[in-house]
């Protein structure tokens, strides 16, 4: 099982890493895009997902999500070696 | 009805494992009464009367086998005693040495062996995470101020400066770790141990090995806040499945018998062993709280009846330690002190 996966979310945004016992908050964009990424979605399809739910060009989704995986690659939440 | 003695019972800023030993026992299927031992008429477990039925003074071990011994005859053939759980380091090489004799005086116990006493020195520890897979921090292990110099000028700053059983100081510069190890050699004595410092998240996991390779548990959880001398004061549970491997491992391998206590630090990758005790942690009335009460499974081992051995806790359950105070009368304090118990 992948980390995403392993990740409890609540709604409100708190994400709890049980292998490590981080815990985190995201915003509620954020909590939309880790869900997404949880139920496997590609980096593309996240993208078309903001795209839809938020007014936001797909240059600009795209680019906030880069910065996003980077934070979560900062924080121990998407292993290195794994490309999303 | 059983009756089992606790030590260990001085929850103070730096608390003893008795107390969550004794809260746990208290929340068996059985009823049972628990007996503190004490060092001193202040151990403040004496004065917890809803979990220590009775409590008496102890001589200390470095008094002598027989003295100590002797005490627990008395408790015996007064009160009545089945089961001894021992909780401090200090006590363990006399409870060690003196299981069979306890055994046939009826009074049980759940220990490791005396080899697998030996391996919480630090000097070991190599070995051990050689045999079971994990890694080590670079360790030195020296006896003078020379060697001081070149093993911190071999791992670089920052590392650790620790006794061989006890204190662990992170140090920065030659001037801490030289006032370091001149504090830790005054108190403790030789060897000092310099490690390596690795980044990590800190974890401990607290289990009862059955003695044959197997276990009646274990609970791994992350230390989140802790007080000015290292100790827990909140956690959470984690389930980190390369650490939990590792732990049934060294069971495994070393056949380990009784409660221990296996400090690590993991990485992504790895595991980096830190130091293993013989005995519960302080905390360990944290895994009871979440559904695997080691210290009465442990003292079910002792008296000959197998216990549980289901250990799926949740991981992300918060343990939160606070202080709390009691008013009590003089006399308390003054039969304890004349008696010897109350």
């Amino acid at each position: 099982m992948g980390k995403l996966q392993k990740l409890a979310m609540s709604d409100e945004g708190f994400i709890f890493d049980p292998e490590t016992g981080s815990s985190f908050t995201v915003n509620q964009t954020g909590l939309f895009i880790l869900k997404l990424l949880k139920e496997g979605k590609s980096q593309e399809e996240v993208v078309e997902a903001l795209t839809e739910e938020f007014d936001v060009s797909r240059e600009e989704a795209a680019r906030d999500l880069i910065d996003f995986l980077e934070q979560l690659r900062l924080n121990g939440l998407l292993r290195e070696e794994k490309s999303v | 009805m059983y009756k089992v003695a606790v030590s260990g019972i001085n929850a103070v800023d730096n608390p003893g494992p008795g107390v969550g030993i004794a809260k746990s026992l208290k929340e068996g299927d059985k009823e049972l009464r628990v007996f503190g031992l004490a060092y001193d008429a202040m151990e403040p477990g004496i004065y917890m009367d809803w979990l220590i039925d009775r409590s008496f003074i102890m001589p200390y071990p470095s008094e002598g086998e027989e003295l100590f011994l002797n005490r627990l005859l008395y408790i015996k053939e007064k009160y009545g005693l089945d089961a001894v759980i021992p909780a401090l380091d200090a006590e363990l090489p006399l409870f060690i040495k003196g299981a069979q004799y306890l055994k046939n005086l009826g009074i049980k116990t759940f220990l490791p062996t005396q080899e697998q006493f030996n391996l919480r020195a630090k000097d070991k520890l190599p070995e051990v995470a050689e045999r079971i897979g994990v890694k080590v921090p670079r360790t030195v292990v020296v006896t003078s101020y020379e060697e001081l110099s070149k093993a911190v000028s071999e791992l670089g700053f920052p590392v650790m400066i620790k006794g061989i059983f006890y204190k662990a100081y992170k140090v920065q510069n030659m001037a801490q770790a030289t006032a370091y190890f001149n504090s830790i050699v005054s108190e403790w004595g030789y060897p000092i141990i310099v490690q390596e410092v690795v980044s990590g998240e800190e974890m401990n996991v607290v289990g009862v090995g059955d003695g044959e390779g197997g276990h009646f548990g274990l609970v791994g959880i992350k230390k989140l806040w802790i007080t000015s001398l290292g100790k827990i004061w909140t956690g959470v549970t984690v389930k980190n499945e390369k650490l939990l491997e590792a732990v049934e491992g060294f069971v495994s391998v070393y056949s380990w018998r009784g409660a221990f206590e296996f400090e690590c630090i993991a990485t992504d990758s790895d595991v980096y062993l830190i130091e293993i005790n013989p005995r519960f942690p302080a905390w360990v009335y944290f895994s009871t709280g979440v559904g695997v009460n080691l210290p009465y499974r442990l003292l079910q081992a002792a008296l000959g009846v197998e216990p549980e051995r289901s250990w799926d806790y949740e991981a992300g359950k918060l343990y939160v330690r606070y202080t709390d105070d009691l008013v009590t009368d003089m006399g308390r304090f003054q039969k304890i002190v004349t008696s010897g118990e109350v």
